[in-house]
């Protein structure tokens, strides 16, 4: 979400404070992905304060079938800055999604989207990956 | 590239086909997923999807925030607890109804269980002795006992002999009325411990109109008073005083006794 790892530290702690103090008083709320919701807020504020990238269209390529031999050249913190340049909400959806831990109810509920939206923003997301993919690590007839 | 002729509710749900197999999915996903397993888009996808993933398993994560990950999922769900159990408020709700339904029945299931034929008589009078004042009554000054010839002789009531438990006791007074069910009743007021004695008809079968008698002596109780009934002769015969059984037993005891 933010691809800095200090940064993302940062929101860990703060929304683990935040979580101690409501259940010290009490207060925790009683839906399951608050913790979660919560961190995704603070990291929205937190990437806010920084310099926004442009907004631009970018490419989109259809999802090769070598596509898994591009990825596995790519390294994971590049892959992380990548993510967190996505606009949101298609930030918070690429970011839940491969994150592999939620279903598409779960990613539906967190990110308060529809799935259409949720679907659109996939298919968004893997075209424009495919797109920097081609163009950082182009395979022979795709550049 | 091909299209997949499917609904486009299932389109979306395909686009967003869980990574791992092992996930859990609703019913819709399921059929998505198994409608389109086989084709070259789909597989193309999750071939690009678990590529993906791997790498953002390989994203670095600081030691301090990862210890608080070791071997734990993300998304737990509550654990179930007889406690939190107890403080939801429709099991509260639950519990409660059932505890006073179950409260009622034990205390109807135990009057029942000390009712007696003419129990409830016994009990109305009871009332009548919590209210009834010495001035209420004629004055008479003799032995108990002896009140039978009088409830014979003036009011012609039959049977209305006071037990032996009770017949060497001095009287202060004794009327005989009658009740909103126009049954003919005496009452006697005894100087001791200002006990009263009440003489009622025994209740009888409605259909033989046999007398439903009971042995030895019952108990009832009303508004901090006390009564001992027994019945003789298709006639009730109680002793009533302000307290508890404890205040009755000794005249109930010597009576045994003698």
């Amino acid at each position: 979400m933010l691809g800095d790892s200090s940064k993302a530290q940062e929101v860990f702690y703060t929304t683990l404070r935040e979580a101690a103090n409501r259940a010290a008083q009490g207060e925790l709320p009683k839906e399951r992905f608050w913790l979660f919701r919560d961190a995704r807020w603070r990291c929205l504020e937190a990437s806010e304060a920084d310099l926004q990238p442009e907004a631009l269209k970018l490419d989109e390529h259809d999802v090769a079938p070598h596509a898994a031999s591009q990825i596995e050249q790519l390294d994971p913190s590049q892959l992380a800055v990548w993510v967190s340049g996505a606009p949101d909400p298609q930030r918070t959806a690429l970011a839940l999604f491969y994150l592999d831990e939620f279903d598409y109810n779960e990613i539906l509920d967190l990110a308060e989207l529809k799935l259409s939206e949720l679907s659109r923003y996939l298919i968004q997301g893997r075209g424009q990956l495919q797109a920097w993919l081609d163009a950082k690590h182009p395979q022979q007839g795709t550049a | 590239m091909r299209r997949l002729p499917l609904l486009r509710r299932q389109r979306a749900l395909l686009t967003c086909a869980p990574i791992s197999h092992d996930r859990s999915t609703d019913r819709s996903m399921r059929a998505a997923v198994a409608r389109a397993d086989n084709s070259e888009e789909f597989v193309s996808q999750q071939n690009f999807d678990r590529a993906v993933a791997e790498i953002v398993r390989l994203i670095p994560i600081p030691p301090e925030t990862a210890e608080w990950f070791s071997e734990k999922s993300l998304a737990v769900g509550s654990k179930w607890t007889w406690r939190k159990m107890a403080r939801n408020p429709a099991v509260l709700a639950i519990s409660i109804a059932v505890v006073v339904i179950t409260g009622v029945s034990v205390f109807q299931l135990l009057s029942r269980l000390n009712d007696f034929p003419g129990s409830a008589t016994a009990r109305k009078l009871l009332a009548v002795a919590a209210s009834t004042r010495p001035v209420m009554l004629d004055p008479i000054s003799t032995e108990a006992g002896t009140l039978s010839d009088l409830f014979f002789m003036k009011h012609g009531l039959e049977h209305y002999d006071v037990p032996a438990e009770f017949a060497d006791s001095r009287t202060i007074g004794c009327r005989v009325f009658e009740d909103e069910e126009s049954r003919r009743i005496a009452q006697i007021w005894l100087a001791e411990k200002r006990l009263q004695l009440f003489l009622f008809p025994a209740e009888r079968n409605p259909k033989t109109g046999v007398v439903l008698g009971f042995p030895g002596w019952r108990y009832v109780h009303q508004e901090g008073w006390v009564g001992a009934v027994t019945e003789r002769s298709g006639v009730c015969f109680m002793a009533a005083v302000r307290g508890n059984e404890k205040d009755l037993e000794p005249y109930l005891s010597n009576a045994t006794g003698k």
